[in-house]
């Protein structure tokens, strides 16, 4: 016997939750694009959404935040630091390459400073996870180690029911047994059978790319140009990328009042590297974009012990081109290390 | 022959015999609907080329790509109609030569493709003026009707709404064969024109810029609106600011090489409505 959530039941736990003040909040499509956003009753979820456009990640890293404010007077100079919002969520309906990309980000954030707004919203999050019983072309999780029903990254995990009508329960963490203490009246026991899971193919060898990435050598290979030739230097994958972290710092404002912000920057824009001088370390797109691989697959797990993926595949589902990182690698691992 | 297989024959036969250092065309793409950019440098390359109804994207922003033109020599390039258009606009704004691009065109619907018969952009000037003579009458876009029915403060709603979503990628300006510039706008931060960040403002401003720089240069090819990672639906702006172009000054971007950008040109009768 094990734990169930009848989808006829989620209306009453998303109002019991939202009584106890936790905001909700789930993949929902809008218009002509979908993202993890705020519902106010079981019927706004879009369950049928593979993977939201838009991941998870500015949830947590929003694409443009205030830190500090400042004002100057003729007499006096005032500045104020914005503090994280405070806010219970409970994010139902993740999935499960979103959650671990959360995971994945946790010990960058809290590596040489600690980064309040990041780990404000992780401790006041709850996520749960939907299993994967579907996938498209560009899912590779399976790629990276992980599956469509990791629990990396997850309070709870949410196994399909194999007749559709609801979820196995399989409660992770302590916030995940509270946040579910709160609806336990609305769950059942039950002996339903879980939905198979997502079949996603294994489309590239993780190792032998690691090892190839790894040898010095192949920093300056011709590869690179080859690979990137089409890469048109927007900031499309970065941005939708669940893991992708970098930020800059902006000052907004003039001499007498400001904000200064912290907002989404992208290794694939020109800028990025960009010195005062206007020497730019990495003045071609093929250098950017092996940045990119290198960081994800080399330089992070160097530092991390993990790759810097979690194998969602946005960044090829979205491109305009059509390029992304199942491609880079696929090629990688015909490649002699 | 299939049209396919004529322009293999057709990229061999340029770059066997030098005419082309190389071909930008199109190739198989991750899914069975989808088409990458393609760049053939041999003979033997060519034969990756696909071309049919899924080739969409307007391939001509490559052409500026910095040094890629810098030593004369030709580039082979497959283009539909909007695409030709593109050369023309890069030409008049002095971006490229039209001299050194060898046009592979095509044309066709959904279904199926057909050759287009010329090889410098001025040979198909027949095939722009007829488009442009039939624009008036060309259906249109039935989401942009509706906007236009809107009251300004609904328009003004609506559009805030769609900008809401923007994450400030710069998809739409990298994608789109206009947006040449070394440094956009939105990049120079001495002064900082534009916001960069994308907060409510930040995106207003950026997508406003990008509109009027663009009115009486866009084509209307769509790379912009596909390129979109969250589906703002960009060429409803860029298909209204031509309209408006074509009505007050009876321009239509892209008609040759020699063209007068039509915000950059001053004519006696131009319609003065509301300067004076």
């Amino acid at each position: 016997m094990t734990r169930i959530l009848l989808s006829d039941k989620l209306d009453n736990c998303v109002a019991r939750w939202r009584k106890a003040g936790l905001t909700v909040i789930g993949p929902v499509k809008k218009e002509t694009s979908s993202s993890y956003a705020t519902v106010e009753k079981a019927a706004d979820f879009d369950f049928g959404i593979v993977l939201p456009d838009r991941s998870i990640k500015e949830l947590f890293f929003p694409q443009t935040e205030p830190m500090m404010g400042y004002t100057i007077k003729k007499q006096d100079i005032a500045t104020n630091d914005f503090a994280p919002p405070t806010e219970e969520r409970i994010i139902f309906g993740a999935r499960p390459c979103d959650a671990s990309g959360l995971a994945i980000d946790d010990p960058l954030f809290g590596w040489d400073y600690k980064d309040d707004f990041w780990f404000q919203r992780r401790n006041e999050t709850v996520i749960v996870t939907i299993a994967c019983t579907k996938a498209d072309d560009f899912c590779m999780c399976t790629s990276l180690k992980l599956a469509p029903d990791s629990t990396k990254g997850s309070d709870v995990l949410l196994r399909p029911l194999q007749n559709n009508k609801g979820w196995l329960v399989e409660e992770l963490t302590d916030r995940g047994r509270e946040a579910f203490k709160e609806i336990s009246e609305f769950l059942q026991e039950g002996s339903e059978q879980a939905a198979p899971l997502a079949v996603v193919p294994e489309k590239f060898n993780l190792d032998s790319c690691i090892a190839w990435l790894k040898n010095p050598e192949n920093f300056d290979s011709t590869f690179w140009k080859e690979i990137s030739m089409r890469c048109i230097g927007c900031g499309s994958c970065t941005f939708l990328c669940p893991t992708c972290h970098c930020f800059d710092f902006q000052d907004e404002g003039d001499t007498y009042s400001g904000i200064r912000r912290k907002n989404w920057d992208s290794c694939s824009f020109s800028l990025f590297t960009m010195h005062t001088s206007g020497h730019n370390p990495r003045s071609t797109q093929s250098a950017r974009w092996r940045q990119r691989i290198m960081h994800k697959f080399n330089y992070f797990p160097g530092k991390f012990s993990v790759n810097s993926c979690s194998g969602c595949g946005r960044c090829t589902r979205q491109c305009p081109v059509d390029m992304g990182i199942t491609e880079t690698l696929q090629a990688i691992s015909t490649l002699k290390p | 022959m299939s049209i396919q297989e004529q322009y293999k024959k057709r990229v061999r036969e340029l770059l066997s015999s030098g005419a082309v250092k190389m071909v930008i065309g199109y190739q198989a793409g991750t899914t069975a609907d989808r088409r990458r950019p393609l760049f053939i440098r041999t003979p033997e390359e060519a034969e990756k080329l696909v071309l049919d109804s899924a080739c969409i994207a307007n391939l001509s922003g490559y052409l500026v790509t910095e040094g890629l033109l810098s030593d004369e020599k030709s580039v082979g390039i497959f283009l539909r109609p909007d695409g030709i258009r593109s050369i023309n606009i890069l030409a008049a704004e002095a971006q490229l030569n039209p001299e050194q691009v060898v046009i592979l065109g095509f044309d066709g619907n959904d279904k199926e493709v057909t050759a287009l018969q010329g090889e410098k952009a001025r040979d198909f000037s027949a095939i722009i003026a007829s488009i442009k003579e039939h624009a008036p009458e060309a259906p249109r876009n039935p989401q942009l009707e509706q906007i236009e029915k809107m009251s300004p403060k609904e328009r003004f709603a609506f559009w805030q709404a769609e900008f809401s979503r923007c994450i400030k990628c710069y998809a739409c300006r990298q994608a789109c064969p206009m947006c040449y510039c070394r440094r956009c706008i939105v990049d120079s931060n001495q002064p900082q024109w534009v916001n960069t960040s994308s907060h409510t403002l930040g995106n207003l401003e950026w997508n406003v810029v990008r509109a009027f720089h663009l009115s009486g240069r866009c084509v209307g090819c769509g790379n912009c609106d596909r390129a979109c990672p969250v589906n703002i639906p960009l060429r409803l702006i860029n298909a209204k600011m031509a309209g408006e172009v074509l009505g007050a000054f009876d321009h239509f971007a892209g008609m040759s090489e020699t063209q007068e950008p039509v915000l950059a040109s001053f004519k006696k009768d131009d319609s003065e409505t509301f300067i004076l």
